[in-house]
């Protein structure tokens, strides 16, 4: 921004006309040398020169779409250029004095030209065009036509003509312009006056006068968009006008340099004055909506001064809520939002009349632009809230900050420190105040600096979504801090920063004019994606970015996360996502790269890397040997191999070290190596090499290497070295063959000079067969992200969750091991009738008698008064009324299996909430019904309810079912029975669910008891083998999941097949294959089925009926055939044979069997 | 001037009483305070010091013995939590005889009075009190132990009218909006996630009301969140503890380990007493129901 790009030097003396070609890299330029030159901005060169003013040239104009330049000058005359084949094409003459200016109309025919003889004319070039246009065939009528054109000028010219002359302007004019599309006129005039003028096809006229430039009036335009004149002049002002009301809408002034011209951006919100001294570009408002961020909602004010809120979960944008129009002034927009959602106020603040706060309450509902009341408003201007009843508001005049509560008045003051521009929350209770140079955080209620950071030109604080963290941004910098202000990072960027957002991992996103960019804490960053246009971030979720444009819409943005992901996952060091991102992305290319390596992690980089060479380097960096090899094999280029080499031998894996030698040929590194790790077998090969090579050097070491005198001596001899081949051979006391040397060569011993002969070298013995295997070998660098990588490898197995299949085949042993039912049992309570529980038959209200006098009762008693379900007086502390409830609805009897039921219930009613210091805390009690305040309708929270006993336990008990552990699942399912029998819901439909699942766990209990009362029969005596194959044909009578009743039939269709039950086993055969289901268990089944067939006839008779409709008595596990007779209990609805009658119900443990009961009440529809 | 008034020099030591920070109490720097300032400082300084439990510690300070009237009020308090409670009864009736008008004596007097279960002694102590915030947020207290909730909103609305800003009457209110519900649920969360989240007011005393606040609002992931954040960082808190077990109840997840580290803090916490009774109370209940025949 702001930049000096290329200067273009060629005009002599002041140029005083420009212009771009709205398509072309070109623009045209005019000036007191009285040529028009057009230029090239990409070559940077003048393409060409028109000549032909015979004076100063003052304005030069492309046309907007004909290759036309439009050129104005003090030769009083308007030319017309074809600039693709550079030759004057129209002169327009008519004013008699300097043409100030001319323009085309950016759609018609039309030029506007101002000239100081007092006049604007507008030109009509309609016949211009005609002619230019490419050739089509002109009819006989139209070539009569403009033969009969009457407006011919004075030399018959009938290509431009002069439409309307405006005059009005009581000296010089000095510039015109078109409105972009209504037909109006604006002129700036030596008469200091701005002229607006309107004009039909036949007419023009002056609608009205701005007044207020106190020196002649340079140039004049209308606002692209808005109703708006712009105009400056030589009182160095440049004003701003309603176009409708031609008042002054605003002005600014400089102080020395006079303007002279002013141009708007065709596209972009933006303007150019060209003064005295230089080029001024301006906005005339902020473009930045204000906006203010509470959890998933998004509050913004658009350009109609409009309040809406905007959903980022369902992604919707709300009705407006309030208008603001009368806000500040009409042209200047709100500057600040601030939301309090305790009150569901906000603060707005707006820079109009030197800064103007207003405090103002949203409306229930979003009902459309309603005006607001009871407005709370003040001089300020920064206004934020700091708490959920305070807000604080800056002066910078009286350089005062206010605390204020939301009745607006003054609580508290503050003097910030000097030279604050501007105030920003600071975290709760807390304010951060922004001077030039820097930020200050300051707790409001002690009123005291808690820290400073020099951080200069902070414009705007962006906090975390967790408040720990906080962006400064300022023009070109961000820095981030903690919320104590301590610096954690700080990034340049040399485009300006606009906006800026947190994710919820804690990175930084931030927007800059053209890009989408983000920051770690630790500063790193990098472009995420480029921007169209220039968007303020407020928030990002997933993929999406969202955004308010400039013209305050919300517009979501997709990116992609996964660079920033991955490079926090490396930050945190969460190998598991790392892993995770480069398993299911794309993540490829040299930066991550060399973002890795910087960072120090070779061993993840190598994860990204294809090119041998790079993941040789990497490899080698991070010790990953295996990589290495494989790579240096594929490039197989001796350089790759000594590096391998080296990096191998530092590991001590020398099989390794070995496989590189031998490709390098590298013999006596080879050898030594072999010496070292005593590989003597190895070491004589080598020998023979030397040999074969006739390296005789290489056979010497070798000999030393393994001791071998003989090979040494004979090596001496063929090399003709007697005298040391005598030598060796006498050394080490081989005197047979010194004589023989001595012999062959004919020399005598004297003749040799022996020296003193020491010890004979003695060869190391390997005390430990290093070569076998690589040992000792450096700690493999294997990190933990490697580890993860190997570890996610090795988890791919599947783990066989149906324990029960193993479990079958160890029928036997289980058996054996007699497993006992505990809770069968129960002692005898003696024949209690129950006398002293007096209960009225039909009223299901049980009155709690009020609490003492002087203290009101508490919430608990009222619960108890309110519900007449069970579970409700449970909570309210009301054990004895809710079994007597309980009794009156199921029968219940024996509450001890409830006791932990009733506990919990009652433990989660109520919270302790510490109060003065002193005295116990103050018991609250926890509510289900949370929005209720009228203490009849109050009612308790219940732990557990349906939905987890659907979800959770009920599933636990399947599991128990599934993987064989059937005392497990027998108390899960009694569990589920006493957490529904103490419950409530909130529907009927949840009743209704509510009995399935009591039904089902009694199904499931009843068939778990059959199945564990099985296993504690031997069936060594007859009887027991009979009644162990009843039981297991019982088991498969409840009323179980598909899946497990194919359990319990393959148990009993295997256990009567052992017997030779064959007719049995066939009906459950029959039974597993209608079914269906697994594979596995219906191979087995058709097996036996074949085997059945051929003699379907039980050895053993059982009292079990495949194919009658029978119970099975929970008590005894006999069957109770249709038509028997038979009670039930009046919980569980588990049926039993009459002698059982009275007694505790076997499923429930808590009801009586055939007990008068109303049915159990979970719900109350008045409740609800 | 009223010495804890925004701009008095107390304030900050009396708000971090008041938000529970009773370290920072202790740690307070008071030989920078004016004279006039000092005693009620030093109250301050042992009423953290019995808040903390270190009650032996304060009936060894020698400043306790002194026959000023504020600092045997704060003896009767050390001899209350100490257990000394007849000596601590007499003396806090002695004292509320003889200095009604004296605002330590009115609070301290009632705290003992009230710990004893003599509610309406404790309310006629507090009735004196001229424009004492304390004594307001104690006399809400009470009512609300009383269920008095429509009074305590009164006590609150009243005091709210001369002193909104104040720390004291926000928490008080809090009180009764957790009593109340409804929408208050959601300005007492308010009073006390600010109290949570500023550092100068951040103490377990905060945060287990924020939490209870959410528990109360149905927010039980998020109480959670709260709780155990704080339950690591204060893992003794007695309320912490019992909010916690509370909590995992309402989830569905085990809490006997906390009850036995509650028992092991403070045994004759409410909540542990309270089981107890209403375990006997159920078996007693139980007993009188028994099925008609024996199986």
């Amino acid at each position: 921004m702001g930049t000096l790009i290329d200067r273009f030097e060629e005009h002599d003396g002041p140029v005083r006309g420009v212009d771009f070609h709205p398509t072309q890299p070109l623009f045209v330029s005019g000036g007191d040398d009285y040529k028009i030159k057009v230029w090239n901005y990409q070559t940077r060169r003048c393409l060409f020169t028109l000549n032909g003013h015979l004076d100063y040239v003052r304005t030069v104009f492309f046309h907007p779409e004909l290759p036309w330049i439009l050129s104005a000058s003090d030769d009083q005359t308007i030319r017309i250029w074809n600039w693709q084949n550079r030759s004057l094409i129209c002169t327009m003459t008519g004013h008699n004095h300097y043409v100030m200016c001319a323009q085309f109309h950016p759609t018609e025919d039309l030029i506007a030209s101002a000239s100081l003889d007092q006049s604007v004319r507008i030109w009509d070039i309609s016949g211009l065009r005609k002619k230019h246009s490419a050739p089509t065939s002109i009819s006989f009528e139209d070539q009569m036509a403009r033969a009969n054109q009457n407006q011919a000028d004075m030399f018959g010219n009938t290509d431009a003509v002069v439409k309307f002359v405006l005059e009005g302007h009581d000296r010089g004019v000095n510039w015109v312009s078109f409105h972009p599309t209504l037909p109006l006129l604006v002129s700036a005039g030596d008469d200091r006056l701005v002229k607006l003028w309107r004009m039909s096809e036949t007419k023009a006229w002056e609608v009205d006068t701005c007044r207020g430039h106190f020196q002649n009036a340079s140039a004049a335009l209308f606002h692209p968009h808005q109703d708006l004149i712009l105009s400056v002049g030589e009182d160095k002002s440049i004003r701003a006008w309603d176009l409708n009301k031609r008042t002054s809408v605003q002005s600014f002034k400089r102080d020395l340099d006079r303007f002279w011209v002013i141009a708007a951006h065709p596209e972009m919100n933006l303007f150019a004055a060209g003064h005295d001294t230089g080029v001024m570009v301006f906005k005339l408002e902020r473009e930045r909506p204000a906006s203010a961020i509470h959890q998933n909602q998004l509050f913004y004010i658009t350009k109609e001064k409009h309040v809406k809120m905007y959903d980022f979960a369902k992604n919707v944008e709300s009705p407006p809520m309030l208008s603001l129009r009368k806000l500040g002034s009409p042209w200047v927009p709100p500057r600040t939002l601030s939301y309090n959602p305790a009150e569901r106020a906000i603060l707005v603040t707006t820079p109009a009349d030197n800064g103007t706060y207003e405090l103002i309450h949203l409306p229930r509902d979003a009902t459309g632009a309603v005006e607001p009341t009871d407005v709370k408003r003040g001089q300020a201007t920064s206004a934020v809230f700091v708490a959920r009843n305070r807000f604080a508001v800056f002066n910078p005049s009286s350089q005062v900050v206010d605390i204020k509560d939301l009745s607006n008045s003054t609580t508290k003051s503050i003097k910030p420190p000097a030279g604050t521009t501007d105030i920003y929350f600071g975290g709760t209770g807390c304010l951060l105040f922004i001077t030039p140079t820097h930020v200050a955080l300051f707790d409001i209620q002690q009123k005291k600096q808690l820290a400073e950071l020099a951080v200069s030109g902070v414009k705007y604080v962006v906090w975390s979504n967790d408040g720990l963290y906080c962006a400064l941004l300022s023009k070109h910098n961000v820095t981030i801090v903690t919320k104590t202000l301590e610096q954690v990072s700080t990034l340049h960027e040399t485009i300006r920063i606009k906006s800026a957002t947190w994710d919820d991992a804690g990175v930084l996103l931030y927007s800059t004019l053209n890009h989408v960019k983000y920051s770690l804490l630790n500063g790193d960053n990098g472009i995420i994606r480029t921007l169209d246009q220039t968007v303020y971030l407020v928030r990002v979720k997933g993929r999406s970015v969202y955004a308010l444009d400039r013209n305050a819409q919300p517009r979501v943005l997709e990116i992609d996360p996964t660079e920033y992901r991955f490079k926090l996952a490396l930050v945190k060091r969460n190998y598991d996502e790392m892993l995770q991102i480069i398993k299911t992305s794309s993540l490829v290319g040299q930066s991550i790269i060399s973002y890795l390596q910087k960072k120090g992690y070779p061993e993840i980089a190598l994860q990204f890397v294809q090119d041998p060479q790079t993941r040789f380097d990497l490899a080698l960096e991070c010790g990953n040997l295996e990589v290495a090899n494989e790579m240096a094999r594929q490039l197989d280029r001796p350089n790759f191999w000594t590096r391998l080499g080296t990096e191998a031998l530092a590991h001590g894996n020398h099989q390794t070290v070995e496989m590189t030698y031998q490709k390098q040929r590298n013999f006596d590194k080879l050898s030594f190596l072999y010496l070292a790790t005593g590989d003597q077998e190895k070491l004589s090969r080598m020998a023979k090499i030397a040999e074969h090579r006739g390296d005789f050097t290489s056979r010497f070491q070798n000999a030393i290497y393994r001791g071998d005198v003989e090979d040494r001596i004979q090596m001496f001899k063929e090399v003709d070295l007697y005298p040391l081949a005598y030598l060796t051979a006498k050394s080490h006391g081989l005197t047979e063959e010194a004589e023989s040397i001595l012999e062959a060569c004919g020399l005598t011993e004297d003749q040799i000079g022996l020296p003193t002969l020491e010890q004979p070298l003695q060869v190391p013995n390997p005390i430990v067969p290093t070569f076998k295997s690589n040992w000792p070998v450096k700690a493999a660098g294997h990190s933990s992200f490697e580890k993860a990588l190997l570890g996610e490898v090795g988890a791919d197995e599947d783990i066989d969750v149906d324990g029960y299949d193993e479990q079958m085949d160890d029928e036997e042993e289980a058996t054996l091991a007699r497993e006992t039912l505990d809770d069968d049992d129960e002692e005898p309570s003696g024949w209690d009738m129950g006398d002293d529980v007096t209960v009225e038959e039909d009223v299901d209200f049980v009155n709690v008698e009020s609490a003492e006098a002087g203290a009101a009762s508490s919430e608990a008693d009222l619960w108890a008064r309110n519900s007449p379900l069970a579970a409700d007086h449970v909570a309210a502390g009301s054990f004895d009324t809710a079994m007597q409830l309980l009794n009156r609805q199921v029968g219940a009897v024996q509450f001890a299996p409830l006791k932990s039921r009733f506990l919990e219930i009652y433990k989660a009613s109520k919270t302790y909430l510490p109060a003065s210091a002193g005295l116990p805390p103050l018991v609250n009690y926890v509510r289900r019904t949370v929005d209720e305040t009228d203490s009849r309708k109050m009612l308790p929270i219940i732990p557990r309810d349906l939905e987890t006993v659907a979800t959770v336990d009920l599933q636990e008990g399947y599991g128990a079912m599934r993987s064989n552990k059937l005392e497990d699942g027998v108390a899960t399912f009694k569990r589920i029975l006493h957490t529904l029998l103490v419950n409530t819901v909130s529907s009927e439909a949840d009743v209704d669910q509510a009995k399935k699942l009591i039904a089902t766990a009694r199904e499931y209990i009843l068939a778990m008891s059959i199945e564990l009362e099985r296993r504690t029969l031997s069936t060594d005596s007859p009887e027991n083998l009979k009644r162990s194959l009843e039981l297991s044909a019982y088991f498969t009578i409840p009323k179980l999941e598909v899946a497990h009743r194919q359990l319990a039939l393959m148990a009993a269709m295997k256990l009567a097949f052992a017997n030779k039950n064959y007719g049995s086993a066939l009906s459950f055969a029959n039974r597993m294959l209608a079914n269906g289901g697994s594979a596995k268990l219906l191979e087995q089944a058709k097996k036996i089925k074949a085997q059945c067939e051929r003699n379907p006839q039980d050895q053993i008779d059982i009292d079990f009926d495949p194919f009658a409709e029978f119970d099975i008595c929970a008590a005894s596990f006999t069957p109770i055939y249709n038509g028997s007779p038979s009670v039930s209990d009046p919980f569980t609805g588990a049926k039993y044979h009459p002698q059982y009658k009275g007694s505790v119900d076997r499923i429930s443990e808590v009801t009586e069997i055939g007990a008068p009961a109303s049915g159990l009440r979970l719900f109350v529809p008045s409740q609800f | 001037m009223d010495p804890f008034s925004a701009e008095g020099e107390l304030l900050n030591i009396h708000s971090a009483f008041h938000s529970g920070q009773y370290q920072n109490v202790l740690d307070f720097e008071t030989s920078v305070l004016s004279p006039e300032n000092q005693l009620p400082a030093q109250v301050l300084k042992l009423r953290a010091q019995i808040a903390l439990g270190q009650y032996d510690e304060a009936l060894a300070e020698p400043s306790i013995e002194e026959d000023s009237p504020d600092l045997s009020a704060v003896k009767a308090l050390a001899l209350q939590s100490s257990g000394k409670t007849d000596a601590a009864l007499q003396l806090a009736q002695e004292l509320a005889e003889n200095y009604p008008d004296n605002n330590t004596v009115q609070v301290l007097g009632a705290t003992v009075l009230q710990a004893q279960g003599l509610s309406e002694e404790a309310l006629a102590v507090l009735a004196k009190h001229q424009g004492n915030l304390e004594a307001v947020s104690l006399i809400v207290q009470i009512q609300l132990q009383q269920n008095r909730t429509d009074l305590a909103l009164k006590e609150v609305q009243a005091a709210k009218r001369w002193a909104q800003d104040s720390l004291l009457v926000n928490i008080a209110e809090s009180w009764v909006g957790l009593r109340v519900g409804g929408e208050k649920y959601q300005s007492a969360f308010y009073v006390y996630e600010e109290l949570a989240s500023a550092p100068s007011t951040s103490a377990p005393l905060s945060i287990v009301g924020q939490a209870v606040a959410e528990i109360h609002l149905g927010r039980l992931p998020e109480a959670e969140a709260a709780i155990t954040a704080a339950l690591e960082k204060y893992p003794t808190d007695v309320e912490l503890i019992a909010n916690s077990i509370v909590l995992n109840v309402l989830a569905g997840k085990p809490s006997e380990e906390l009850e036995a580290r509650l028992q092991q803090v403070q045994p004759a916490h409410s909540l542990l007493a309270d089981i107890q009774e209403k375990s006997e109370f159920f078996d007693a209940s139980a007993a009188k129901f028994s099925a008609k025949a024996s199986s």
